[in-house]
């Protein structure tokens, strides 16, 4: 009868710390940094496919008049002249030269532009020599499933939300403390254990709205270029598990670190500290020890991400970091995420008791 | 409204009932480190208003964070009521404590700051309602209280902070400078209010500087200096205990000088002073009973006494006494 | 009514210079930071490279020594412009952290309480207060990045001889603009963010933002938008590419060192646009 009246007061007082905090979460001037994190893939994915819708009817309108067959254009190779290039699949549709002096000589670098109506080929020329071939294929699906993958594991998950959960959850207390106004909270009949689940609960709430949120808008965005037809089959097949898949891994990835993050506002008075430490341990787990390796938040996320990102065009060292997760099965990397978040807050809680209030050493 | 832990408790001792309606401290230290805050403090403060005085740094604000849990103590033991300060479920049922600090929770107007920190107590949102405007009627903030607390006046920041503190109808109120930065007139409402908390037999512990205050309101008085307790307990029965300190005594009568020459022939009179306006006397004396027996005497002599009044029985003239010493001799 | 005497007659004395007022906030800066034992330790951690490098150059100008040791040397030991490119990124890493760790208590403290009038209310203008501020970062950046940049290029230029020196000069010239201008950029960012943010812990977190997100979403619409101009919000990369521009060396990024200057120009600017809204002798209380 006791516990039953306690949980029911400590369900109540749960409640009233995630109504104020939300407060000053969702609707504070000081966390728009957070919205902007959040939207800018979204602003990204939308401007790209609008590009591509362009592009689309740009080159279509090209094949008719600039025609150039596939094969012709495929066969075109480095160390050719620009005169053997426009015998083999004729003039290009665009044209760009510019001439430089380099240690008292000069070149030209001259770029030719052709389509086949579907895949765009862009041939540079440095004094008449073809010196570099570039191909930009219409995109597809499954083009854009590896694009989104490797924005979503590079940028997304260990970027804009690791930042926006530094932001947010070392806010909690730390946030408090300089604010001078935590004494509020442990002013009041509250177990201290009770005020850090609600606080974190609080967090958790913003958090995993806003990323979530984002993802689905980015995953909007990227489908919006997508035909009706091509729509259709991504969902039928793939593409309502990858949606969840998604989705669910930002709200876990918004678990992990809000945990960690929420205890490192506890117990250091520079959070930022252990925060950097952190993303330095993030980005090295490709190089550490199998052991090692589980005690981290990405490697649970990245290994339950759908797709396996593949990145063109990006450094070596990015490249290696989104290359390395290995495939583990997901109530695992669930049930350990759930795991290193609990002990986390376990140990959160711990230092939460200790709490004093002391603004002059803070 | 949901039972809280204290009325479901079973299972710990009841303390004394004696210790019920005490604040008791119990050989209490806390250190900062090397910095001394308090040091061996035994108090047993009953209800009443009690003031705690002291100069800057002489552990007051200490005192008060440990006893509503803020800090804990290096050593001893404190009880509030017979509610241990490390079990916040029970103690902030029956203690509200308005800080020193002049910071709020950002984007709360008056209204939603002392609504919100009472629904965590558990209780409806409909009870919280009528208890938060109930408390800010009281501190004469209903027309404000819709507006920011950002955009407060110090006066009215003090008040509001007050009201957070009265909205539970505590058992123990802890206040941190409370009439600081109030007009007279919102200054005498205030102290009204904490009369009527300890005319209900509740326990009003504040500190102040303002020592004439000290002497209006308080029934009782804690002199801190340097982190430990100089002197505790009623003002008059506190200066009377001061027995190095000689007693001043101002005697108005009609022959000021000849009565001068008759007090001088005793030997526990050490000083004596004419006023300025040649209608009475300042008298210093060693023993306070003895000179009152003197003054029959002199009465009876044929020198006509008027009124007779101790001239130090108050907060300022003790806390020279006690403290104003200790300062010097730093 | 009491009549005192008149005692107080205003200063008579000599004035220090009014273009050297500015050095007064460094000075109160350096007294408060060389308190921290962790700064003083970074310091210190930061003189590694440039210590090792001088050994490099010593050995590579003494092979004897390695041939008696019998270690074969070939001829990786080069001291050329790829050695202080290396020098120049390793120290320009440094210098990033000594900004994390000095930049978020330059600004943040004075705007929060209140002290941007006590400063302003002087004689003493914006700018004067922002080169004094920023003064307190360079001067530290340029301990770890182009004075030992110079003497290492004078350790080198006398062991390799007065032609060598002449004929390599652009090196001392590259280093010491490069790493100015990274100290610039660094000391810019610094303090427009602690400007901006009131807690210093937030700041020093908001510096190791700008730097990540700005490099990680710059490859991003790179990948996405199969473009190279998303490097231009990549300060590093740019930092980068004006290096290889000094130093005659192929950074291997697609973007042009004009483009690259004019990308560190308009990030200084958009500081500097920050820093004017804040650095205010008054404040508006809503």
């Amino acid at each position: 009868m006791n516990k039953k009246m306690h949980w029911g007061l400590w369900w109540a007082q749960i409640r009233s710390v995630i109504r104020l905090e939300m407060r000053k979460t969702f609707f504070a001037k000081r966390g728009l940094w957070v919205y902007l994190l959040a939207l800018m893939p979204v602003v990204l994915f939308f401007a790209d496919s609008a590009n591509v819708l362009r592009d689309r009817d740009r080159r279509a309108e090209l094949e008719t008049t600039h025609p150039a067959k596939a094969e012709a254009l495929r066969s075109i190779e480095t160390g050719m002249t620009k005169d053997q290039v426009v015998a083999k699949v004729g003039e290009p549709y665009g044209q760009t030269t510019f001439t430089f002096t380099r240690r008292n000589e000069s070149h030209s670098r001259t770029v030719y532009r052709y389509t086949d109506g579907a895949n765009d080929y862009v041939f540079t020329f440095r004094d008449d020599e073809l010196a570099q071939i570039r191909t930009n294929e219409l995109r597809t699906i499954a083009n854009d499933s590896l694009i989104f993958a490797t924005v979503f594991q590079f940028f997304f998950l260990r970027l804009a939300i690791f930042f926006g959960c530094v932001g947010i959850f070392t806010n909690l207390f730390r946030g408090e403390l300089l604010d001078k106004s935590l004494h509020f909270y442990l002013l009041a009949p509250i177990r201290r254990e009770v005020l850090l689940v609600g606080k974190y609960l609080a967090g958790l709430i913003a958090t995993t709205v806003i990323f979530t949120t984002s993802t689905a808008l980015q995953i909007l965005a990227m489908g919006w270029h997508l035909t009706g037809p091509s729509m259709t089959e991504f969902l039928r097949g793939p593409g309502w598990g990858q949606i969840g898949a998604y989705l669910g891994v930002t709200a876990l990835a918004c678990l992990g670190y809000g945990s960690v993050f929420l205890a490192a506002g506890l117990l250091f008075r520079n959070p930022i500290i252990p925060a950097a430490v952190v993303l330095l341990w993030e980005s090295a787990n490709p190089f550490l020890p199998a052991a090692l390796k589980k005690i981290s938040v990405i490697f649970y996320l990245q290994s339950m991400c759908p797709v396996v990102a593949k990145p063109a065009d990006m450094p070596a060292l990015a490249a290696l970091l989104l290359s390395s997760a290995e495939a583990t099965p997901a109530v695992w990397a669930i049930g350990g995420l759930i795991v290193v978040t609990l002990a986390v807050l376990a140990l959160a809680a711990r230092q939460a008791r200790a709490l004093e209030i002391n603004y002059s050493a803070d | 409204m949901i039972a809280s832990p204290e009325t479901t408790n079973q299972g710990a001792a009841a303390p004394p009932p004696i210790e019920r309606s005490l604040v008791v401290f119990d050989n209490v230290s806390r250190f900062y480190g090397e910095v001394l805050g308090v040091n061996r403090v035994t108090l047993a403060i009953p209800p009443g208003i009690t003031s705690l005085v002291g100069p800057n740094g002489s552990g007051k604000t200490t005192l008060m964070n440990l006893m509503t849990g803020l800090v804990r103590p290096t050593r001893g033991d404190i009880k509030v009521r017979g509610v241990a300060t490390d079990d916040p479920e029970r103690l902030f049922r029956i203690v509200g404590y308005s800080t020193q600090f002049d910071s709020f929770p950002k984007g709360l107007t008056g209204f939603d700051f002392v609504y919100s920190f009472l629904r965590l107590f558990g209780d409806s949102h409909a009870d919280c309602e009528a208890r938060a405007w109930k408390a800010i009627e009281r501190v004469n903030l209903a027309e404000p209280a819709k507006r920011r607390v950002a955009g407060y006046s110090k006066g009215m920041r003090q008040r509001i902070k007050l009201a957070q503190a009265i909205a539970h109808d505590p058992q123990v109120l802890v206040l941190d400078e409370p009439l600081n930065g109030l007009d007279p007139l919102v200054r005498a409402e205030t102290i009204a209010l904490f009369r009527e908390f300890a005319a209900a037999g509740k326990h009003v512990i504040m500190s102040t500087h303002i020592l004439h205050e000290v002497d209006m309101i308080s029934d009782q008085v804690i002199l801190l200096a340097n982190g430990y307790v100089v002197a505790e307990g009623e003002i008059s029965g506190v200066r009377s205990e001061i027995s190095e300190q000689p007693i001043q005594v101002q005697v108005r009568c009609d022959r000021p000088s000849a009565m001068a020459a008759r007090v001088f022939a005793t030997d526990h009179v050490v000083e004596v002073k004419l006023h300025t306006d040649g209608g009475g006397l300042l008298i210093k004396t060693r023993d306070a009973d003895k000179f009152y027996r003197l003054l029959n005497h002199i009465a009876l002599e044929g020198i006509s006494i008027e009124s007779v009044t101790p001239a130090d029985d108050n907060a300022n003239s003790i806390y020279e006494y006690l403290i104003g010493g200790e300062e010097a001799t730093r | 009514m009491a009549v005192y005497k008149r005692t107080y007659k205003q200063y008579e004395g000599e004035l220090t210079p009014g273009w050297s007022r500015f050095l007064i906030l460094p000075r109160f800066s350096y007294a408060r930071l060389f308190q921290s034992k962790f700064l003083l330790m970074f310091l210190a951690i930061c003189c590694i490279y440039p210590i090792g490098a001088a050994a490099f150059i010593y050995i590579a100008h003494n092979l004897s020594f390695l041939q008696a040791l019998n270690v074969p040397a070939g001829n990786f030991l080069q001291v050329n412009e790829k050695f202080f490119v290396y020098y120049c990124n390793f120290q320009a890493t440094m210098a990033f952290l000594l900004t994390a760790i000095v930049g978020p208590s330059l600004v943040s403290p004075d705007v929060t309480n209140n002290a941007m009038p006590l400063y302003l209310s002087r004689p003493f203008t914006r700018t004067e207060y922002v080169l004094g501020r920023m003064t307190v970062l360079m001067y530290l950046i340029a301990w770890i990045s182009w004075i030992p940049g110079l003497i290492l290029f004078g350790i080198q230029g006398n062991m390799a001889g007065w032609d060598w020196t002449k004929d390599h000069l652009w090196i001392a010239w590259g280093v010491f603009a490069g790493m100015f201008a990274w100290s610039v950029i660094l000391a810019l960012i610094a303090l427009a963010i602690s400007a901006w943010v009131r807690w210093k812990i937030a700041a020093g977190g908001a510096i190791l933002a700008v730097f990540f997100v700005g490099a990680g979403f710059g490859a991003v619409i790179n990948n996405v938008m199969r473009t190279k101009n998303g490097s231009l919000i990549d300060l590093t990369q740019m930092m980068a590419t004006a290096w290889g521009q000094l130093l005659r060396y192929d950074s291997g990024n697609s973007i042009s060192a004009l483009q690259a200057w004019a990308s560190l120009a308009i990030a200084s600017a958009i500081c500097l646009w920050l820093l004017s809204k804040k650095v205010r002798a008054f404040e508006v209380v809503k």
